[in-house]
């Protein structure tokens, strides 16, 4: 007789590598009557969308969530929406939210083309004075030629390195705070590279394209923290776990609201 | 076995510095646990390992310090200098800019470490010598230009790895000896330099914490 159910194992929700033997395994069991479920979640909001929460959290700290429901429980319990709120509050917040994230990024891609365009540099393209480097890793990288394949027939790539070329050395004097960013895209890229690698997710391009792009907003809006080794760590589940890279974004902006000051600079903290 | 033969145990703090992503921590794990991963995260703060080597039939421990790469990082860094009598600087052989880094490391290690007696310039990932941006002569003659040893290694295939970290070691050890010979002044003042677990309780009852100057 089974005294227990033992539950389901959530490993086939984020498939590894098959490469990979030495992943550890979650010990996380989706187990019936305990987890929450996509059924009792939906239970709890009434007709027009408000959540009531507290039926829903003892269930999630006893039983952990399904992990179809991940996301969307997860934006409440980061407080990215007031459970109060109506499905068409919050849909008309989500999407000014999608709004602002859109102008933030524009405003990156402005100053660095290569943001959104799903590709990403692990090397530096400027040094402290804001003086351009022509590293050959980072024309190799950001040269747009297959992305752009098929619009400009001639020598697409070659356009590409050298529009890349021209904004790299763009003599206009750049603000101390764009200096800033532009020297922690690098670093972003490094550590994209190496963030939950194990996973299947992370071989597709794009999707590793999604958290530089993700953190190379928030190093934007956020000048004080910027980036700092770790918070790939953080914002990757972010990403994993909705589909909408907006959404993702406020997410992970939520989540660094609690933790920022975690990252600050050390050198303010030492003085 | 008298207590004068006890107390010559050497233990030697090693640093490991360099650029992000050079693969600092992968070196260390190779050598201290024969282990890679090509998966491997960011390292967040610091980390050690200690690891045990026979000279002249004296045990010889190193306790090699490994830590974040990233500049943000560097504010914490004068605690994880203090003490080393050896350094590792590393640089990634086929990322050019992690080697035109090694001179900023290099006053980094001047600044805060005026007691490290065996440096090495490492040039990691010798595996990849197809995309190789940094060649063998121009690491050589850096090397030659600062006084350092030289060694490329790859901590993928596991070349030079133990070599490299045992040259360190034992030019540690040579010259710890050696000026132990030359003079008993000097041999008081290395021992306080030793890291040790004696000496450190030593300090902290004369009042000094780790955090003080």
């Amino acid at each position: 007789m089974m005294w227990r159910d033992p539950g389901q194992p959530a490993d086939s929700y984020y498939e590894v590598r098959p490469e990979i033997t030495d992943a550890p395994k979650t010990k996380f069991r989706i187990k019936a009557g305990k987890t929450l479920s996509a059924r009792k979640w939906q239970s709890a909001f009434n007709s027009d969308g408000q959540l009531d929460i507290s039926k829903t959290l003892g269930r999630i700290h006893r039983g952990g969530v399904h992990p179809s429901i991940r996301g969307e429980v997860w934006e409440f319990l980061l407080g990215c929406y007031d459970p109060k709120s109506t499905f068409d509050e919050r849909s008309q917040m989500r999407q000014r939210r999608r709004v602002q994230y859109a102008q933030w990024k524009e405003e990156c891609r402005q100053m660095f083309p290569l943001i959104g365009s799903g590709k990403f540099i692990t090397a530096p393209i400027i040094n402290e004075h804001g003086e351009a480097i022509l590293d050959p890793l980072v024309l190799l990288e950001t040269d747009l030629g297959d992305a752009t394949a098929g619009i400009a027939a001639d020598g697409a790539g070659d356009y590409s390195s050298r529009e890349m070329e021209n904004t790299v050395k763009n003599d206009s004097p750049m603000s101390k705070k764009e200096i800033q960013w532009k020297l922690t895209l690098h670093q972003i890229g490094l550590d994209v590279k190496r963030t939950d690698r194990a996973l299947v997710f992370y071989e597709k391009q794009e999707n590793l394209a999604k958290l530089w792009d993700i953190l190379s907003v928030y190093a934007w809006i956020d000048g004080d923290v910027g980036y700092c080794q770790g918070m790939s760590d953080l914002c990757s589940p972010m990403i994993i776990l909705l589909d909408n890279e907006a959404d993702s974004f406020w997410c992970f902006e939520r989540l660094m609201r609690r933790l920022r000051g975690n990252f600050n600079p050390l050198a303010d903290l030492l003085g | 076995m008298s207590s004068d033969e006890e107390a010559e145990e050497y233990l030697f703090k090693i640093v490991i510095i360099g650029d992000s992503a050079v693969g600092k921590s992968n070196l260390l794990s190779r050598y201290a646990r024969n282990e890679f991963n090509m998966h491997s995260k960011a390292t967040i703060g610091v980390e050690f390992q200690t690891q045990s080597m026979e000279i002249e039939g004296k045990e010889v421990k190193a306790q090699i310090w490994d830590t974040a790469g990233q500049e943000r990082f560097r504010a914490v860094t004068s605690a994880y200098y203090r003490g080393a009598v050896g350094a590792l600087l590393v640089y990634d052989i086929s990322r050019r800019t992690t080697f035109d880094s090694v001179g900023r490391w290099l006053d980094e290690l001047t600044t805060h470490s005026d007691t490290t007696v065996a440096r090495m310039l490492v040039g990691n990932k010798c595996d990849l010598d197809n995309i190789r941006a940094v060649s063998i002569d121009e690491g050589k003659s850096l090397a030659e230009e600062h006084g350092l040893f030289f060694m490329e290694t790859s901590a993928k295939d596991s070349t030079n790895v133990r070599t490299a970290f045992e040259m360190v070691i034992k030019e540690i050890y040579s010259s710890v000896s050696r000026k132990v010979l030359n003079s008993d002044s000097y041999k008081a003042q290395l021992s306080l330099n030793r890291v040790s677990i004696v000496d450190d309780e030593k300090k902290q009852t004369q009042g000094n914490s780790c955090c003080s100057r």
